[in-house]
């Protein structure tokens, strides 16, 4: 029983991480209607960021956070300006060409900054807690806490703003969201901003949980991708829900088949999903005319 | 609050090939224009290029004072402009409420010298009126503009465009997939609109509804003005088949 609920809590924690990136790939997809496959490389260059405030600088971890939250945020609207923007009447996959450019500069910019070997934020090592036998290390408690809290905020922007609200406007109908004064470039401006602060903070909690290096947000896409599309990548929170499924069969996958076999089971959804039901659980699907 | 609206020579269309050529016309304040004319005669390519969609090619706008033609949509807006689409008029994941809202706050939300309180009032003040022109939709505002009936989407997309203010409200097909008696319906309810003094420019491809609004009228064929004249004369008096199908043309006015 203990056993099952340490499964069950860790997969809450490794979809927790998956759900940051995911909710920013379907962001940035609802409203741009790519796919952004530099979402790695965001989350990469993200932790990176606030390695180089916390370890670069010395700064302690939560301004470090918070100043490469910013910065993160800053270097995806730049992004959008030098890149996308001018791409943006090209097809969906003239887009995703270059979002794999972004990604191979991005990466290789981290490398040739701050070297190939694997690097640690600098936090104490701290004893993991128990809790009725369950055992919570503290980088799993900053993940919930963080991880949650980071989703509501979008969710309150996205739900309850003028921003989301416009955000929702131009993803539903862009001419018409024009034809409203909603001016795009701005609304996209800002979804950039969030998508990359939430790669940043994404990027921040697997540095904490493991390590970093230039590697990093690569190894995570694929699940990224398996989760906002097993939401229906168009709505942007069901991609919390998807990681959330993914992050709970990948743990319960380790009852059956061996643990190192786990990342099998994001590249299994994906197939399955592709096959049966391409526009996700919760999508409905679109025709391309 | 009402602005004319002037058009000269407007050539306008689509990566560079013209669709509609050398259009003038003028809408006076307070005013109403409906042009009708046969299926691809470029009638949408000229509203939209109203709307500021399509880009003009030669020739130029006014609204009010203001040179438009070089402005894009959203700063069209800016200056009283406010259009419903034919087709996806409506944003289908926002409840009503919401489309309606967006009417208003994209051009007075954050309003300067208003506080929040202000706004509030002035939006729900705003919302009220509309709402009384359109009380078919007062009791769906929670509901997902996407899955409204035919006329009550048509009814939404005009009202979250009045939320707007404006001084032009520019109509594409209004009476497009409504059973005949809510297309009367729905016009009833333009008149209502133009009763409150809004400048008016529609294209209709019912021309009975389309021209019983209107002060005026101008047949659109293959692009080209083919006869502008009161919307009466058209109703009554001229050979609308024959301007329509290319048979020489009543030229009377």
């Amino acid at each position: 029983m203990i056993d099952t609920l340490q499964i069950l809590f860790n997969g809450v924690v490794s979809g927790l991480l998956v759900a940051l990136p995911a909710l920013a790939l379907a962001l940035t997809f609802s409203v741009l209607r790519f796919a952004n496959f530099a979402i790695g490389a965001m989350l990469t260059a993200g932790a990176y960021a606030i390695y180089a405030f916390n370890a670069g600088l010395g700064w302690p971890l939560l301004p470090s956070a918070l100043a490469g939250i910013v910065l993160g945020g800053g270097v995806a609207m730049l992004v959008d300006r030098l890149v996308y923007r001018p791409l943006r009447e090209r097809s969906p996959v003239t887009l995703l060409v270059a979002s794999m450019g972004v990604a191979f500069v991005l990466e290789n910019l981290v490398r040739f900054v701050a070297g190939n070997a694997p690097v640690g934020y600098a936090v104490d090592p701290a004893r993991p807690l128990r809790f009725a036998g369950l055992r919570v290390n503290h980088e799993q408690l900053l993940i919930v806490g963080i991880g949650i809290a980071s989703l509501a905020l979008v969710w309150i922007v996205f739900r309850f703003t003028a921003l989301g609200r416009a955000m929702r406007a131009v993803a539903d109908n862009a001419p018409l969201a024009a034809a409203r004064g909603i001016v795009a470039n701005r609304v996209i401006g800002a979804t950039w901003f969030i998508a990359g602060a939430l790669a940043t903070t994404a990027g921040m909690l697997i540095g904490l949980d493991s390590t970093l290096d230039p590697q990093m947000g690569w190894n995570y896409v694929i699940q990224v991708f398996a989760a906002a599309i097993l939401g229906g990548i168009s709505h942007p929170m069901a991609a919390v829900a998807g990681a959330l499924v993914l992050g709970v069969s990948a743990e319960l996958s380790t009852l059956v088949i061996a643990p190192h076999y786990r990342p099998l089971v994001a590249f299994a959804v994906l197939t399955v999903l592709l096959l049966i039901r391409p526009w996700g659980i919760f999508g409905t699907a679109r025709l391309a005319k | 609050m009402s602005a004319p609206l002037i058009l000269q020579g407007v050539t306008a269309g689509y990566h560079g090939k013209a669709i509609v050529h050398d259009v003038s016309l003028e809408v006076p304040a307070g005013g109403a224009l409906t042009v009708i004319g046969p299926n691809g005669s470029g009638k949408s390519t000229l509203l939209k290029s109203v709307v500021g969609l399509v880009s003009l090619m030669a020739g130029s706008m006014r609204l009010g004072e203001r040179e438009i033609d070089r402005l894009d949509a959203p700063a069209r807006t800016r200056l009283g402009l406010a259009y419903v689409p034919q087709e996806r008029n409506v944003f289908p994941n926002l409840s009503v409420a919401d489309n309606l809202r967006l009417g208003w706050e994209t051009l007075h939300g954050r309003g300067g010298a208003l506080s929040r309180a202000q706004g509030r009032a002035r939006e729900s003040a705003r919302r009220d009126e509309v709402l009384a022109l359109f009380p078919e939709i007062a009791d769906r505002l929670a509901t997902p503009a996407g899955l409204l009936s035919g006329g009550q989407r048509q009814m939404a997309a005009m009202a979250s465009a009045l939320m707007q203010g404006p001084s032009l409200l520019v109509l594409d097909e209004p009476s497009a997939g409504l059973s005949p008696r809510n297309a009367s319906l729905l016009f009833d309810r333009i008149a209502d609109i133009r009763a409150t003094g809004i400048t008016l420019l529609m294209i209709e491809q019912n021309v009975q509804l389309g021209l019983r609004v209107a002060d005026h009228g101008v047949v659109l064929v293959n692009g080209e003005v083919r006869l502008r004249a009161s919307a009466d004369h058209l109703l009554h008096h001229a050979d609308l088949p024959a301007l329509f199908f290319g048979h020489a043309p009543a030229l009377s006015s």
